[in-house]
């Protein structure tokens, strides 16, 4: 009997927090709820994402998901979650179509999954990470800057430094966002010609619901 | 003061002004003044400034070379000519045009005559065509409607020509070479042209121009094979350069067969000199040493003959001597201002001045064409303007013959017989032109016979044209003094007695021709006179109307008037006049006479014999008188009906009165067959080429008709189908774009799905080389 | 009970993020509400996340020399959760835009491109 491995553990229980969160976003029809589920989901994954060795993802997962982007679903929901929209009936020949579709999408990603031997794990329950392993931040903020630091030992002096780094796509993204906000900005103005007709129309729909 | 510096730019500049007129009067013409009435005052201020200029000329080169250089062949120094270059234009080749001048006394007393008439006949046009600064109305001209023509006047018009003509006219006089003499040539030829046509609505003046252009371009063509002879011959078109080798100064003058022309004559012998020499050095002194015997043997005198009638052919187109006179008469439809300046006194002149110019390149056998050419149109002229009743017509032909005169004169050898009767010519034949003009103006027409006893509605005009008609038929005192045209007319009858004796025979017959025109000249012109001024009005409505001529037509009368009485006399004691001025200019060589089988020509000095120059004065005296008594028979006293001579000799007066059947003989022997020559071209034209070109359009057109079917059926339905297809293709795909975003997620999920079955199932991987 | 004993493996990872996405693309296709959709799409791209770095950790295979670099696994699952982030930032302005002029959240009420 083979002592219990710990790792393995909050590995499984993650993931089916991870899982049934998911599921639960699938199944509930109240947004509010699903909101909350998704919740559930993206904190169980940012532990897989420690779990997994990745300390920085996980806490930008933490931070930026569950801290940024389930706020700003929230807000959404909240703005929108008026009665007739709170829960919108989907027909049962659709239900099934979906599931169905999804059963073949997870049929075919599982297979895949299983198919390598190599991905089925470590042979030996050797000693996980050491700390320092997990001290992935610092790595990550030089290879932003456009250096490797996990690369040193690279005799090309190359690909050591500058070329493989990220500071050309980081770039990229933040130019990217400043742009996406702006229009989002833009998108989510609240006074527009016509706004008053829109929302007498509104009022119409919540009266009739 | 060096005459060498000053002349040219004292003639260039009286030779600009009037291009600055013109090219002023074009561009600003109609906004002078008002309704352009400036554009006179500039025009005639530039003419008078010219006049000006060439006066100060005339007074430098008086003060250089003092007066008379002996007028009775006692011969000074020769002065030789002031010759230069102002502009090369450009070269080709051998061939330089330049812009050059050749000045001397002949050209300076051309310059004083040019601009002192055309002054006259410029301050005379502001009266005479006064009218052309409103609206015109042309009773002459009908319109479709029956109306008379209403048009804008054209004083402007008018004398931006006249400027343009005085400018064109100064540069021939001045031209320093053939090339720029042609130039202006055609210039005063043009001008004459637009000016013949003025009244341009009249299909009369319109056709009279067109014939005057045409009947000159005969004389051009013969003047350019002279220059191209000339040229291509001697190699140069300067007066000086051809001069020079006409009568070299080794030969004393005398007029030799250039090397050139030896050269060009004999190229067979030369060609057989160069084949035998390889040398070309050689070659050159082989031929240098034949020349002489060459020319001894005659060659290339037929090219100096050649050169020399090229040359006179173009002035016989522009002198309107026979056979090119039938022009002159027909241009008298321009307005009489135009007739008196340049069918009078000035272009027609330029014919005569340039042989006169060309005067030692003439050999005695192109002399003696020129004077016979002279005789007979001083004749035929006469005759022709004894029936002529439009008054300006009458005097159409008598400048006719008198150019005739001017050219008899030059052919027989007298070169300032000839000048001079020019000058004095231009004279009184632009007085009687501007009287006449006065006549029409106030009568409103043309003929003779319905006017009458106007002398004592315009005692000026008539008293001025009284002169002219003396003046022209060389009245005065035999051996003592008379009018100008008595001097220069003995001066060429003399001349031609001279050659009488020279030349018994042929001489006779010219010399008896010039007396017999120099009676018929004084018969004409009285006839004129008295028909016009003499008697009682035959018409009363014209004879009402009449009135004296406003004072800016009558003042360049008396001036006219009075140089044609005092144009042929010397100033007292000092010897100065036109005649020995002109003398000054006489090329050299000319002097003494020339002597060939055909010909002999004498020298001038022999008319001034005494005893030659007894008789002619009184032979002339009496033809003159003659012509006189019968015309104050006929039309001053009545005491002859002019209708029963007509009767007696009615074949000559019909002979006479279709003036000799020129235009009737030019009309069938050219006129005719061109027009039916360009009448069978045309009918060629449009029956094969139209036809031609019919069919191809034709043919294009079926091909095209064609071309079409096969766009419609096979084509358009082709592209219609395809098109057809493409839209129910479209319609039938457009449910796929449900516009629902779940479906469309679910198809992506199918369709990764799908991809996955399909890889799993058919990837090869040991193709894939994994 | 092997599960507990035996160290966990890349497959486990695989497994949950294929569920994940497998969620999330059935959410996507079941949900007539646009922030349902929205949601959906938050799953499937934590799902592939969860992959990234799955694959980046060399400790999850058998063979650790096949791994591939940790730091571009790290990495690219950064650049998706900020993507994702604007992605949800864009999604609910045209979300809240949409409802604005339809007054409604429904997706299947947006089809102005219908063929």
């Amino acid at each position: 009997m083979n002592p219990i491995n710990w790792h393995s553990c909050f590995f499984l229980l993650a993931a089916a927090v991870a899982c049934a969160a998911a599921l639960g976003v699938v199944a509930s029809k109240n947004v509010v709820r699903m909101a909350v589920f998704l919740l559930h989901a993206l904190g169980a994954v940012a532990g897989l994402f420690f779990l997994a060795g990745a300390d920085f993802v996980g806490a930008m997962q933490l931070m930026i998901y569950v801290g940024g982007t389930l706020v700003l679903i929230a807000f959404g929901v909240m703005l929108t979650a008026r009665r007739p929209f709170l829960s919108m009936d989907t027909k049962l020949a659709q239900w099934i179509a979906g599931t169905l579709v999804g059963g073949c999408l997870l049929a075919v990603l599982l297979r895949s999954a299983l198919s390598v031997d190599d991905w089925a794990g470590p042979v030996s329950a050797a000693p996980r990470a050491q700390a320092e392993d997990l001290a992935t931040a610092a790595p990550l903020g030089m290879g932003m800057l456009g250096v490797r630091v996990d690369r040193l030992d690279e005799p090309e002096a190359a690909r050591r430094e500058g070329m493989s780094g990220y500071l050309l796509p980081f770039e990229i993204i933040s130019v990217h966002l400043l742009v996406v906000l702006i229009g989002a900005a833009y998108l989510a103005r609240s006074t527009r010609p016509g706004e008053a007709r829109l929302r007498e129309n509104v009022e119409d729909k919540i009266n009739a619901g | 003061m060096d005459l060498s510096t000053t002349l040219p730019i004292l003639l260039g500049l009286a030779w600009l002004l009037p291009l600055a007129s013109f090219a002023l009067v074009v561009l600003f013409g109609p906004w002078m003044g008002r309704r352009g009435v400036g554009a006179g005052y500039l025009a005639t201020g530039a003419i008078a400034a010219a006049f000006v200029l060439s006066f100060v000329a005339l007074l430098g080169w008086l003060g250089q070379h003092g007066l008379a250089s002996g007028e009775h062949g006692a011969h000074a120094d020769p002065i030789p000519p002031v010759a230069g270059e102002w502009y090369a234009l450009g070269t080709f080749g051998a061939l330089t045009i330049t812009i050059g001048y050749y000045i001397d006394s002949l050209t300076l007393v051309m310059f004083m005559m040019v601009t002192l008439v055309a002054t006259c006949i410029h301050v005379y046009s502001f009266g005479y065509m006064h009218e052309e600064l409103g609206v015109v109305t042309d009773p002459l001209v009908t319109r479709a409607n029956g109306r008379p023509l209403k048009r804008r006047g054209r004083f402007h018009r008018f004398y931006q020509y006249f400027s343009l003509f005085c400018f064109s006219m100064l540069g021939l006089v001045l031209a320093g070479n053939v090339a720029m003499v042609f130039v202006f040539w055609e210039l005063v030829g043009i001008c004459s042209y637009l000016l013949i046509g003025f009244y341009i609505e009249r299909q009369s003046a319109s056709n009279a121009a067109n014939k005057a252009f045409i009947v000159n371009r005969v004389g051009d063509f013969g003047m350019l094979i002279g220059m191209m002879v000339l040229w291509s011959t001697l190699g140069t078109f300067s007066f000086s350069g051809i001069f020079e080798q006409v009568r070299p100064a080794a030969s004393g003058h005398a007029l030799v067969v250039p090397d050139g022309m030896v050269r060009a004559a004999a190229a067979d012998e030369v060609e057989r000199i160069v084949l035998a020499n390889p040398n070309p050095a050689i070659a050159e002194r082989n031929i240098a040493a034949q020349v002489p015997a060459w020319r001894e043997a005659g060659h290339g005198r037929w090219l100096l003959i050649v050169a020399g009638l090229g040359i006179f052919c173009g002035c016989v187109g522009k002198s309107a001597q026979f056979p090119l006179h039938v022009w002159l008469p027909d241009a008298m439809e321009g307005p009489t201002p135009v007739s008196a300046l340049i069918h009078a006194a000035t272009m027609v002149a330029a014919g005569v001045y340039l042989v006169g110019r060309f005067y030692p390149v003439f050999t005695p056998e192109v002399l003696l064409v020129i004077a016979c050419v002279g005789a007979i149109t001083l004749f035929m002229a006469a005759t022709i303007a004894i029936t002529a009743t439009d008054i300006k017509r009458v005097l159409a032909y008598s400048t006719v013959s008198q150019l005739g005169y001017m050219m008899l004169g030059l052919g027989v050898g007298g070169w300032v017989a000839g000048l001079f009767h020019l000058i004095t010519h231009a004279f009184f034949k632009s007085l009687l032109f501007l009287g006449s003009g006065s006549v029409i103006h106030a009568c409103g027409t043309n003929e003779m016979p319905r006017m009458g006893g106007l002398r004592r509605k315009m005692p000026w005009t008539a008293g001025t044209m009284l002169v002219g008609a003396l003046a022209i038929s060389g009245a005065g005192i035999p051996l003592l003094i008379g009018l100008s045209g008595y001097h220069s007319k003995d001066a060429i009858l003399a001349q031609v007695f001279a050659f009488r004796k020279d030349n018994p025979g042929q001489g006779d017959l010219l010399f008896w021709i010039a007396a017999m025109g120099a009676a018929i000249t004084a018969f004409y012109m009285f006839r004129l006179w008295y028909m016009t001024f003499a008697g009682e009005p035959r018409d009363a409505h014209a004879a009402a109307h009449a009135h004296e001529s406003p004072r800016s037509m009558v003042a360049p009368l008396v001036v006219l008037a009075a140089l044609a009485v005092v144009g042929g006399w010397n100033v007292p004691w000092t010897g100065l006049g036109v005649r020995p001025l002109v003398d000054q200019a006489r090329p050299l060589g000319t002097e003494v006479g020339m002597t060939a089988p055909a010909a002999a020509i004498p020298a001038e000095s022999a008319s001034h014999e005494p005893a030659i120059h007894r008789i002619v004065s009184w032979i002339a005296f009496f033809a003159a008188l003659g012509g006189f008594l019968v015309a104050t028979g006929f039309y001053g006293l009545r005491q002859l009906d002019p209708e029963k001579v007509r009767r007696v000799l009615a074949p000559v007066h019909w002979f006479l009165k279709n003036k000799w059947f020129f235009d009737e003989l030019y009309r069938w022997v050219f006129v005719r067959p061109t027009l039916a020559a360009a009448r069978v071209v045309a009918a060629l034209d449009r029956i094969v080429l139209d036809g031609l070109a019919h069919g191809a359009a034709g043919l294009v057109r079926l091909v095209s008709r064609l071309d079409d079917l096969i766009d419609r059926l096979i084509v358009d339905r082709l592209v219609n189908a395809v098109g057809e297809w493409t839209y129910a293709t479209g319609l039938r795909l457009r449910a796929v774009q449900s516009g629902n975003l779940r479906q469309y997620v679910m198809w992506i999920a199918v369709g990764t799905v799908g991809l996955f079955v399909l890889v799993s199932l058919f990837w090869n991987y040991a193709a894939a080389g994994n | 009970m092997s599960l507990f004993t035996q160290p966990i493996g890349l497959t486990h990872y695989l497994v949950v993020g294929a569920i994940l996405f497998a969620a999330g693309v059935v959410c996507m296709v079941t949900k007539r509400n646009a922030i349902g959709v929205l949601m959906g799409i938050e799953l499937v791209l934590n799902g592939a996340n969860l992959n990234f770095v799955a694959f980046a950790n060399p400790a999850l295979r058998a063979d650790p020399g096949r791994a591939v670099a940790w730091m571009d696994g790290h990495m690219i699952a950064l650049f998706v959760i900020v993507l994702a982030a604007a992605e949800a930032a864009v999604a609910l302005a045209i979300v809240l835009s949409f409802y604005h002029n339809h007054a409604s959240v429904d997706v299947d009420e947006a089809d102005e491109l219908k063929g």
